[in-house]
């Protein structure tokens, strides 16, 4: 029963990536792209830490896995956002404001 | 061969359509791949950690997250300059 478990929660979890690489890969821009990126971050290695606790229970391996998967949780987003800005910046130039708007 | 080797191996051939993005695709674009290439391979890591039963494998993962952020952000920074 809980290898079935397991076998359910890990495959679930590398067909979200396998999706996230798709969609990655299928997107026409940049911006597109990210949403995809982010996503991988989020199912997937929650999925695939779940497998993990089940089949080990509290042990080493498992609190290395939850401080694996909670540093990718935690850093994507700032590095999406970060990511983000850079294309924008390299598109349009640095964001600010035009010649107009600037005060005399 | 236990699911989490298949898992594992699963994960390292899915780099081969990011690669050809980083290779053919805009700069910003094949940061996007590296980026989802890390946490591929962190996860991968996991997967082939648990798969051979090594508790010392555990260790690659943690850094190979770390090191997934600190790379995308220097490497944001730089393009960011790009144009």
């Amino acid at each position: 029963m809980s290898d079935a478990v397991v076998f359910t929660l890990l495959g679930a979890g590398v067909a979200a990536e396998l999706l996230c690489v798709l969609g990655v890969v299928v997107m026409r821009n940049a911006y597109d792209r990210l949403h995809y990126s982010a996503a991988a971050t989020t199912v997937g290695p929650l999925l695939i830490l779940a497998a993990v606790l089940i089949r080990e229970g509290m042990t080493s391996q498992s609190l290395e896995t939850i401080a694996a998967v909670a540093l990718l949780f935690v850093s994507t987003p700032m590095l999406v956002h970060a990511t983000a800005r850079a294309a924008r910046r390299s598109d349009f130039g640095r964001p600010g404001p035009t010649r107009e708007e600037k005060p005399e | 061969m236990n699911a989490f080797l298949i898992a594992g191996t699963v994960l390292i051939a899915a780099f081969v359509p990011l690669l050809a993005l980083c290779a053919l695709a805009r700069e910003i674009d094949g940061l996007v791949a590296l980026e989802l290439g890390g946490t591929l391979a962190t996860l991968a890591f996991i997967c082939l950690g648990e798969g051979f039963q090594q508790p010392s494998y555990f260790d690659v993962p943690v850094i190979c997250a770390v090191a997934t952020a600190i790379s995308g952000f220097v490497y944001a920074r730089f393009l960011g300059k790009l144009r």
